[in-house]
């Protein structure tokens, strides 16, 4: 019989994806499982795997053309399934669950169904029975005119973010031309320049990722109340240590960045502060508080800026932190986060100062209430016991949505947390406990 | 007694208004002092469109046998004008009721009286005077008097002539013009067009001017323009060769019918000067239809007197300007709504045209209706639809259908991707919406 292979929605509501390099060729003998694709979504590239064995017998568009969820991919013959046997494999039912399992506590969860490898076998990533999350696609198709849906296309405008000012509602041309005004930022649409003989300007498509991006980020400064606070800490202790720390992992080819021990103290904190690792449903009126701690590091790689997580952080020992981290590293410079890397973060770090800069008003990873900016390590003079001495200096800057997080409660969480990289032997005080 | 809105005149604009704002619950008077219906119900739209409908009915008589119908003596064929009027006039009845129905349920109040604007609020009527808050002026127009001619007809005069001249000379310029030679030369008389300027139809796309000057030619009905001719013995003489005619029928550019009124209002070109909410230059007096000088079409005027409406409620109309169909009721008929080629060229759009012929539509061949083509204008970046122009029998209800497409800001693909019915005339639009 023959199985047609949908393009999954591979979470976080995407809407498309492009080929980059198909694995596979047509005839070619596949294993369920076996990678079919790589494709860019608007997250990541990743390999998409198949769900049957069997042989191929259509594939679905080129290198880079655009594919939607919901359309086909690849048609799989698979032999020696026939009559009623074949009916039952291509309805869109698992017949098995998978061997992998959910992870509960992500309820923040992902509308949609995940089809993963396993013949079959569909992994549910639906929010059933968990609070819904409110920034969760919107299931109805939005009246508009086919020219403003083409154009907010083009523009990488939401169009359901748009006012339609036409009858009913209807989103027309001039809203999609006066939305794109509005939001100078993600304007992509110039007037394209005639090629001059001078070559003053070059034009290039917008990646999948720098368009997720913009959206992410002006999403989060048009959705958020953003506050900013900067502050220093004098973290000698905190260097001294480190290095002891590193000259006795040395042996085992360990070495600790100062991220580490910053995630460490922050997690503590945000335990005595959970409105930090929360999340705002306004639609619903309500407070989704997280008793998980998933952080993520905003990572510079050359496709732009990604922000994967470190899972359970709070559970995690330094070494396993670092080990993380360089994890992510490496496979955010070689493209091979999956989505589960990149979703369900419950609070962000940037590093800014690793490359430059004191302090910073970093945005917030909505739908996420707090990030935190590290700015770069410098000796400064410092008054100690009455004189001066030269102090390691390591200049914070932190960003709330102050919709849910008052200015006192930030400050409050700073001062823990600086207190923890003042005197880093006070993680190992709490580290473990029961608060 | 205080009215919210006293009408003058009760064609397309007056009645439509009048109806609406009675819908609305505003209190309201029309004035009207001769027929309910004005123009268009009484000598315009309705009765023209009887009238060639019976012209239209004597050709499909006559290829009757090509169809298979037999026993038929085309030689004894004439023409009843009598018949054909006294059609007219029942169908025109049957109309102006259900327009007076339509006010009686609304509690709208109608006087046929000649009316007198004394103030923006004070309106007289049949030696009454009539306060009101606001005032409609929904007067219409009428064909400019001209000099060339001793004793000239216009539409008005057309129904009540006892019999129908054998060389009628149509002098003017528009649709008008072309629909009654083509009426006259399709009941067995020899019109003559003496046309004020040519293009006829200026408002036309070239394409559709070009059709309609061909098909004239074709049907030996002879265009004079005016600065090329002369009047002499009864005749007119164009180069060098004589065109006898036993009527004129003036169909010359438009000029308003004023109410009389005591107050001064702004003028342009001899219109009644409104701002996109048909508001006058005296607060309270709006103006609607031919008289403001917009255009002359009696479903424009309509949507004028809509907006007015609103406009006295509150609501400002749409700062645009909207599409509207241009239809010409000629053998075949010519139908037109959005830019034409020249319009876009002007904007400086990159467009294309995608022109797909009758000749190639089942149901044209089948019924006898395949001359013609449909024109679809669109720009090349999203592809939406931005002028369609459509020659063919039923080019005035096929134009519909771009009407609403281009009101959504549809596209090619939008025409292609309709699934039309088959054998329909309509495929016509699917099939031009089949670009690459």
């Amino acid at each position: 019989m023959r199985y047609i292979f949908k393009f999954p929605d591979i979470g976080e509501g995407l809407e498309e994806g492009k080929i980059i390099e198909w694995y596979v060729k047509k005839g070619q003998s596949i294993e369920s499982g076996d990678a079919l694709v790589k494709m860019e979504t608007d997250k990541v590239v990743t390999d998409i795997p198949s769900p049957k064995s069997g042989i191929l017998a259509v594939l679905y568009g080129g290198v880079g053309d655009t594919v939607k969820v919901g359309s086909a991919l690849v048609e799989i013959d698979i032999p020696g399934v026939e009559g009623e046997a074949a009916v039952a494999q291509a309805q869109d039912k698992p017949e098995a669950p998978s061997q992998e399992t959910v992870d509960e506590k992500d309820f923040a969860g992902v509308v949609g169904t995940m089809e993963i490898a396993g013949d079959g076998a569909y992994l549910p990533s639906g929010d059933e029975g968990r609070p819904v999350k409110s920034d969760a696609p919107k299931t109805r198709k939005a009246l508009a005119t086919p020219v403003a849906r083409a154009m907010a296309k083009d523009y990488g405008i939401d169009i359901n973010e748009v006012t339609g000012t036409g009858p009913a509602g209807r989103i027309m041309k001039k809203d999609i031309e006066g939305h794109s005004k509005s939001s100078a930022s993600v304007n992509i649409h110039v007037p394209m320049p005639k090629a001059s003989a001078e070559g003053r300007t070059r034009i290039e498509p917008l990646s999948q990722i720098r368009k997720t991006i913009a959206k992410n980020m002006l999403r989060s400064k048009q959705s958020t109340a953003h506050m900013s606070i900067m502050d220093e800490v004098e973290v000698s202790a905190l260097v001294e240590g480190r290095a002891r720390l590193n000259e006795a992992l040395a042996e085992q080819g360990i070495r600790l960045s100062y991220l580490p021990f910053i995630i460490k103290a922050i997690t503590l904190a945000l335990k005595d502060h959970p409105i930090l690792n929360a999340e705002l449903d306004m639609e619903n009126e309500r407070i989704i508080y997280k008793n998980f701690y998933n952080i993520g590091i905003a990572m510079d790689t050359p496709e732009g800026l990604v922000v994967p997580i470190i899972k359970d952080a709070d559970r995690k020992s330094l070494i396993e932190l670092a080990s993380d981290i360089k994890d992510l590293m490496s496979r955010s410079q070689e493209r091979k986060l999956t989505l589960d890397d990149l979703r369900d973060g419950t609070f962000s770090i940037t590093s800014y100062g690793s490359i430059g800069g004191y302090f910073g008003v970093p945005v917030i990873a909505y739908p996420q209430v707090a990030i935190f900016g590290i700015g770069r390590l410098t000796e400064k003079p410092i008054v100690k016991n009455h004189e001066l001495a030269i102090g390691q200096i390591l200049p914070i800057s932190m960003s709330v949505d102050h919709r849910i997080v008052d200015g006192a409660e930030v400050s409050r969480f700073l001062n823990q947390v600086l207190a923890y990289l003042k005197e880093p032997l006070l993680l190992l005080a709490y580290e473990g406990g029961t608060q | 007694m205080t009215y919210d809105l006293i009408i003058i005149g009760s064609g397309p604009a007056g009645y439509v208004a009048a109806i609406r704002a009675g819908q609305t619950g505003l209190k309201t008077l029309i004035i009207d002092k001769k027929y309910v219906g004005g123009m268009c119900l009484n000598w315009g739209c309705i009765p023209t469109k009887t009238y060639l409908e019976s012209a239209k009915m004597m050709k499909k008589v006559r290829s009757a046998p090509e169809f298979g119908i037999a026993g038929i003596d085309l030689e004894a064929l004439s023409f009843d004008w009598p018949q054909a009027v006294k059609r007219t006039d029942a169908v025109v009845a049957k109309l102006t009721r259900g327009i007076e129905f339509l006010w009686k349920k609304n509690g709208v109040e109608f006087i046929k009286a000649e009316a007198r604007i004394l103030s923006p609020t004070k309106v007289q009527a049949d030696k009454r005077v009539f306060e009101t808050k606001n005032i409609l002026i929904a007067t219409g127009s009428r064909p400019a008097p001209q000099n060339l001619f001793k004793d000239c007809l216009d539409l008005e005069d057309f129904s009540s002539l006892p019999e129908l001249p054998q060389a009628p000379l149509i002098y003017g310029q528009g649709g008008n013009m072309v629909e009654l030679a083509q009426f006259f030369s399709l009941i067995g008389s020899k019109p003559v067009i003496l046309a004020n300027r040519l293009p006829l139809m200026p408002y036309l796309d070239e394409a559709l001017e070009s059709f309609i000057q061909k098909k004239l030619k074709k049907d030996k009905i002879p265009v004079l323009l005016e600065a090329e001719s002369e009047i002499k013995d009864g005749m007119i003489i164009h180069k060098g060769k004589e065109y006898p005619f036993d009527k004129v029928l003036n169909v010359s550019f438009r000029k308003a019918v004023l109410p009389a009124m005591d107050i001064e209002l702004e003028l342009e070109n001899g219109f009644i000067k409104t701002d996109h909410s048909h508001k006058s230059s005296v607060q309270g007096i709006y103006a609607a239809g031919d008289v403001s000088g917009r255009a002359f079409l009696a479903h424009v005027s309509s949507a004028q007197a809509m907006e007015v409406i609103e406009a006295i409620q509150g609501i400002e109309p749409p700062a645009e300007e909207r599409q509207y169909p241009i239809n010409v009721y000629t053998d075949p008929e010519l139908a037109q709504i959005g830019l034409t080629e020249s319009q876009i060229k002007d904007k400086g759009v990159d467009y294309k045209v995608s022109q797909y012929p009758l000749t190639a539509n089942g149901k044209a061949l089948a019924e006898g209706t395949s001359e013609g083509y449909i024109r679809v204008l669109y720009e090349t970046k999203y592809h939406e639809v931005l002028g369609v122009q459509i020659v063919s029998e039923h080019a005035t209800d096929l134009i519909s259908e771009a009407g609403i497409l281009m009101e959504l800001e549809g596209t090619t693909y939008d025409l292609a991707r309709t699934i039309h019915a088959h054998p329909t005339i309509s495929e016509i639009y699917m099939d031009a919406g089949k670009v690459e």
